[in-house]
């Protein structure tokens, strides 16, 4: 009898010990990680001088409705009347109709300012982040429309589908205090 | 879902009446989130069959109406309509995806509240089955989950397998670390340094040629073009031919193709800026910036320029690692060249004067360029290459400066012996024969040191010391019988290596920068005009032949495998037997 | 064709804009004059970082709740009220992310590379169910993980799995760890987030096909109780370890148990341990020799394992995207494939050279090589512990809760009659 309490005695200490360890442990960890860890939030976004405007964010996000969203830095757009993100590459005639529209949804909406000036803008909710207007506007214009993570209807996923699909590896995790990795004029 | 509803009501009966209702909402449920369930999936599937479609149709019609046979305008109202029909399907089926996940979520809910009422209800306290036989069972029970266990084991096995079948792609250039080094048998087939093996200008190999000539291309397999000068010896290894070129502005490593002599790859180095404030370093026009001969080990080739960096890369060009060194404070610019040792690389990094107390012998790591070890050396510039000499107690390296000749031992830089015998502009190497090393002195004297020494040997190691004008360029030949000097101005002298005496004296009218080779027993002296003068040292000096290349001859060539390398002063030229095409 | 034309003089123009940062712009801004106001690009804001501090909060009231549940009011309705309200907490209004088990990744990533900084929140989401089932059994498992909630949910009609066929399959969830551990440690790909498969239940959208393994793991949990949580999850792994050595547990009744044999069918998890008895004398010293077998097997295991892991590196780095792309960019050079897919385009693109991507690749690849000997050492490890663990007990006499297995459901309370006086004599102590 008295050596099975002794057993049991030695049995309950290691199990304090290890108890103990990993105690010890944890709080290592969480030494560790306080070392390497960031007060804000990371979110997902694309850099635009990385995208090529490959497609995989309309196909590749969780939703249904892709969180990225093309945009419109207006600093840099040269407000053509041949917009090479709005027309197709063979429109016949410079308008807004539909054969001669390079997006799909319309998205897209030209506004006129003054002669020969035009304002393109993105309707976001119609936008599907196909990029076709991107890849047109960095060929053959001045690349003021790209693509980007739109915050409102991300959820952040811990890992993004479309960042695992994207050829380029221009997903990037941003601070929560910088969201958008919008191109700048002197950079353009 | 419906097998386990059935399964409920099966058993159901008699439970009272909230059963029945909790078994009807379960099957509302069910057949509630199938319907929406359906509906979804089609709706997803016709949407994506008929989107695909449209999409595909939109796409030819806007190629068609570029095509100057069709009717613009018609086919353009076609596509505006097309085109709204296709923003109209779209949306509505996005939404209804969305309504019908919730509604199917919703229904799934009442479906599993609805089984779980039920099962709430008909659950009842269930009699234990009688006891199975204790200890049997249990041994069985662990048998069982060993097998299992091991049997998980193999599984894993077979899929490693399995997965080990299919074909990788081996796109890696780069070789794994390789440390191992070159056997002595291995060296002394190839010319890894200045002056080949131990740096003693030697070589037994009859297919040596003794005739050649530039002008009529006779007896020279190739010649290429070197595109950056310098003043540094070729070193073969293999199939593979060395140079290093260096200009203010460019440092290069060339590999040659032995067989044929193209031009295989080029490395760059780069080059130290001076610092903030410093002058930018110029050196000495007859130094130039390579003067120093690489080496290599057969894994790797070693460079270093006269300011002091140092790179090492593999034989397909890559560029391992660079050290950078630090500006050599040298007057006449920086000269020694490199040695290596099993896989080490060994630097005499002579500088200054003794008193400044800067100079060291250093060892770096071939495959990383981590230093291995550092010897100070209490002595000032000098312009001579150390050898690692094979005596009779082991390797020793040899390094010979003003005004000690010291002797290394090569692991791990320990100091074996030192000799204080030399002053001045030490710019002849060291070479080792027969328990001797014999050193040379500027225009004044010549020493022999026996190597079996420890400690300072200054006063009991010296064999002979005669004070005869002495190379202040060219480095010396010796063997068991005699020793060989020859003076930038052509005048030649012989010693007999037992004791120092004058065997002969001759004045070969040429100038040298070359140092000279001993092949098959007959001294090879390269003038500076490129001629190759080919005469018997023994017993009396007499001149065989010359071999007139038409290129100035600043390097001193390398004999390797019945082929001379020579450096002109433009092109390298691999001189050898027609027949003898192996590398 | 013609998408073919367009895309390669794409590329052309990307790679042209993306090497010279200088380049100019093709068609300079007009200047208006007049009362043109130029609008200025939207950045829609994210949700503020105090949700997900909120977020940690509510964990941490959930697991405070959750161990007072267990432990001390031992109430299976209580619990599984707090389980639902966490799955639609943690579920349908967090929408899944981050959750504790796809964290691990994040903190191995944060181990391994110096460059990437945990989120303190997600720090927080690894940590407190630990420390949690530390001090209070799996508490988290119990009535805080959507995951499990909403598998517990589906649970109707539990078959019991056989031991071997469970100790068998746990092996499963020590492998999704590990390859988890590696592709995490080698920046290639969060494993357990990409193949999880109920969050798109709580987005409601997502990958088709993960929708469908989700749907499967659902249906087979209709008759095997969490079937993701007991073979798969790879938190549960180490929830299972620390929960061996918890100070305070869930037990079928704090009181003592009488051999009533009720509880026996309570578990839908396998994880009530019937009494054992001692080993019968004829097997004992054959049971002997088998433990110093095993115990000695051990090592070779796990150098067999470790080098079976680095054999793999070729197979396991192609979850690598550079990797991956090295590879493409190599069969494309050598002509073993036709044509050009996204990525060659896009690296093509960059202007770096192929050399520098091969080299970068083995570098990679060099790592899983380590990362193979390690992580299959442990799996050797693993198997080794695991074949002398069901060889091996002690003498038992009660019926109780299996130390690691109890997720700590409090489904076999109501089963035990001594539960039943008990409960009985706290009301009457308390009127």
């Amino acid at each position: 009898m008295a050596e099975k309490n002794e057993n049991v005695n030695r049995r309950q200490l290691l199990k304090k010990s290890c108890f103990g360890g990993c105690l010890v442990g944890l709080g290592g960890l969480a030494g560790f990680l306080s070392g390497r860890s960031r007060a804000g939030d990371t979110l997902w976004q694309i850099d635009p001088y990385k995208c090529i405007a490959c497609g995989n964010c309309e196909t590749h996000c969780v939703l249904e409705n892709s969180a990225v969203k093309c945009v419109q830095v207006y600093e840099l757009c040269g407000y053509c009347d041949y917009c090479p993100g709005f027309h197709e590459p063979t429109a016949l005639a410079l308008d807004t109709g539909a054969e001669n529209e390079l997006c799909p949804t319309g998205a897209i909406k030209r506004k006129f300012v003054s002669e020969p000036y035009f304002q393109y803008d993105i309707d976001e909710a119609l936008c599907i982040a196909c990029g076709k207007c991107v890849k047109g506007c960095a060929a053959f214009g001045n690349g003021s429309l790209f693509l980007q993570v739109r915050h409102d209807r991300c959820l952040n996923c811990n890992e993004c589908s479309i960042a695992a699909a994207c050829p380029s590896g221009a997903f990037t995790r941003v601070p929560s205090d910088k969201p958008y990795l919008l191109k700048k004029v002197d950079n353009a | 879902m419906m097998a386990s509803d059935n399964n409920e009501s099966g058993s159901g009966k008699g439970l009272g009446p909230w059963f029945g209702s909790a078994i009807a909402t379960a099957l509302v449920g069910a057949v509630f989130s199938i319907v929406i369930l359906t509906l979804i999936v089609a709706n997803y599937v016709q949407g994506r069959i008929r989107e695909t479609g449209f999409e595909k149709r939109l796409e030819n019609m806007k190629i068609e109406i570029t095509k100057d046979s069709v009717d613009k305008e018609t086919l353009a109202d076609e596509i505006r309509l097309f085109d709204l029909e296709f923003r109209e399907s779209r949306l509505p089926r996005a939404d209804f995806t969305r309504t019908g996940g919730y509604l199917l979520l919703g229904a799934l809910a009442v479906f599993v509240l609805g089984v779980k009422w039920a099962d709430i209800i008909r659950k009842k306290v269930q009699v234990p089955q009688p006891m199975q036989a204790g200890a049997g069972e249990q041994v069985r029970q662990a048998a069982l989950a060993r097998w299992s266990v091991a049997g998980a084991l193999i599984v894993a096995g077979i899929v490693v397998v399995f997965l080990l079948v299919v074909p990788d792609v081996d796109f890696s250039t780069e070789d794994k670390v390789d440390d191992s080094y070159p056997t002595w048998a291995e060296i002394s087939r190839n010319w890894h340094r200045f002056r080949g093996p131990q740096g003693a200008g030697i070589i037994t190999d009859p297919n040596i040629p003794d005739d050649w000539e530039g002008k009529t291309g006779k007896g020279i397999l190739w010649k290429t073009p070197v595109p950056v000068v310098g003043d540094n010896s070729p070193v073969v290894w293999g199939d593979r031919v060395f140079l290093s070129g260096g200009d203010p502005n460019v440092y290069k490593v060339f590999c040659f193709d032995a067989l044929g002599g193209t031009l295989l790859w080029t490395g760059d180095v780069e080059r130290t800026k001076p610092k903030p404030g410093e002058d930018e370093f110029e050196v000495m026009e007859d130094t130039g910036y390579a003067a120093c001969t690489m080496a290599t080990d057969g894994r790797r080739v070693y460079v270093i320029f006269t300011t002091g960096d140092v790179a090492c890369f593999d034989f397909k060009g890559r560029k391992l690692w660079t050290k950078p060194l630090g500006l050599p404070d040298n007057v006449y610019g920086y000269a020694s060249s490199l040695e290596t040792y099993r896989n080490m690389l060994l630097i005499q990094f002579d500088q200054a004067d003794a008193e400044s107390e800067i100079s060291k012998l250093i060892a770096l790591d071939g495959p990383t360029g981590r230093i291995v070890w550092e010897a100070k050396r209490p002595v000032g510039n000098s312009w001579s290459t150390p050898i690692l000499a094979q005596t009779e107690t082991g390797s020793q390296i040899i390094a010979a400066a003003d005004p000690w000749v010291i002797a290394y031992e090569p692991n791990s830089g320990d100091e074996i012996w030192r000799a204080e015998c030399l002053a001045g502009d030490i710019a002849s190497s060291p070479i080792y024969a027969n328990g001797m090393t014999f050193v040379i002195e500027p225009y004044s004297k010549i020493a022999a040191i026996k190597t079996d020494g420890k400690g300072d040997v200054t006063k009991t190691h010296i064999a002979w010391s005669v004070d005869e004008p002495g190379p202040d360029i060219c480095s010396p030949i010796g063997n068991d019988k005699f020793v060989f000097i020859l003076n930038s101005d052509g005048l030649a002298l012989c010693f007999d290596a037992a004791d120092g005496k004058t065997l002969w004296e001759e004045d070969i009218r040429a100038d040298f920068l070359a140092s000279p080779s001993l092949v098959n027993g007959k001294l090879y002296l390269l003038t500076e005009k490129g001629v190759m003068i080919i005469a018997e040292p023994m017993p009396k000096y007499r001149e065989l032949t010359r071999c007139e290349l038409g290129e100035k001859c600043h390097a001193s060539p390398a004999f390797v495998n019945g082929r001379i390398y020579i450096r002109g002063a433009d092109n390298l030229y691999c001189i050898g037997k027609e027949t003898s095409d192996r590398p | 064709m013609r998408r073919l034309f367009y895309i390669l003089i794409a590329t052309a123009v990307l790679s042209a804009l993306c090497v010279s940062a200088s380049a100019e712009m093709r068609f300079p801004p007009p200047e208006f004059e007049g009362d043109y106001v130029m609008p200025t690009t939207t950045t829609p804001h994210p949700h503020p970082d105090i949700y997900e501090y909120v977020d940690v909060a509510v964990l941490a009231a959930a697991l405070s709740l959750a161990s007072y549940l267990t432990l001390k009011l031992r109430s299976r309705r209580a619990i599984f009220v707090l389980m639902m309200l966490s799955l639609i907490y943690f579920g349908y209004w967090r929408k899944g992310c981050v959750c504790p088990i796809g964290a691990i990744q994040n903190i191995i990533l944060s181990i391994f590379d110096s460059t990437y900084t945990v989120p303190i929140t997600v720090s927080l989401f690894f940590l407190l169910p630990l420390v949690f089932t530390l001090f209070f059994g799996r508490v988290f498992c119990a009535a805080v993980c959507p995951l499990g909630a909403i598998q517990d949910m589906v649970l109707v009609r539990p078959v019991s799995v056989p031991y071997w066929l469970a100790a068998g399959l746990r092996l499963l969830a020590y492998l999704y760890l590990t390859l988890a551990v590696l592709f995490a440690a080698t920046g290639s790909a969060f494993l357990i987030c990409r193949y999880d498969p109920f969050v798109a239940f709580f987005r409601l959208s997502g990958n088709v096909n993960m929708l469908i393994i989700g749907l499967c793991f659902l249906l087979v949990g209709l008759f095997v109780g969490r079937p993701y949580c007991r073979f798969f999850c790879p938190y549960g792994v180490i929830l299972r370890q620390l929960s061996r050595l918890s100070k305070w547990r869930v037990t079928i009744t704090p009181d003592e148990c009488i051999q009533c044999r009720l509880c026996e069918e309570a578990c839908p998890f396998g994880a009530i341990r019937r009494p054992a008895v001692e080993w019968p004398a004829v097997e004992y010293a054959k049971a002997r020799r088998r433990i110093a077998f095993l115990i000695l097997l051990i090592p070779v295991l796990i150098a067999l394992c470790g080098w079976g892991g680095s054999l793999l590196k070729n197979v396991t780095s192609r979850m690598h995207p550079t990797v991956r792309l090295a590879e493409r960019i190599y069969l494309e050079e050598a002509g073993e494939v036709e044509g050009v897919t996204d990525p060659s385009t896009a690296f093509r693109a960059t202007g770096r050279t192929i050399e520098d991507l091969y080299d970068e690749a083995s570098v990679i690849r060099e790592k899983f090589v380590t990362a193979g000997w390690v992580l299959g050492g442990f799996m050797g490890l693993v198997i080794g512990l695991k074949l002398g663990a069901v060889s091996v007990w002690r003498k038992r006499t009660d019926y109780e809760a299996d130390r690691a297995g109890c997720i700590a459901c409090g489904r076999c309370f109501k089963y035990c009659p001594r539960e039943h006086v008990r409960l009985e004599k706290n009301k009457q102590e308390i009127s």
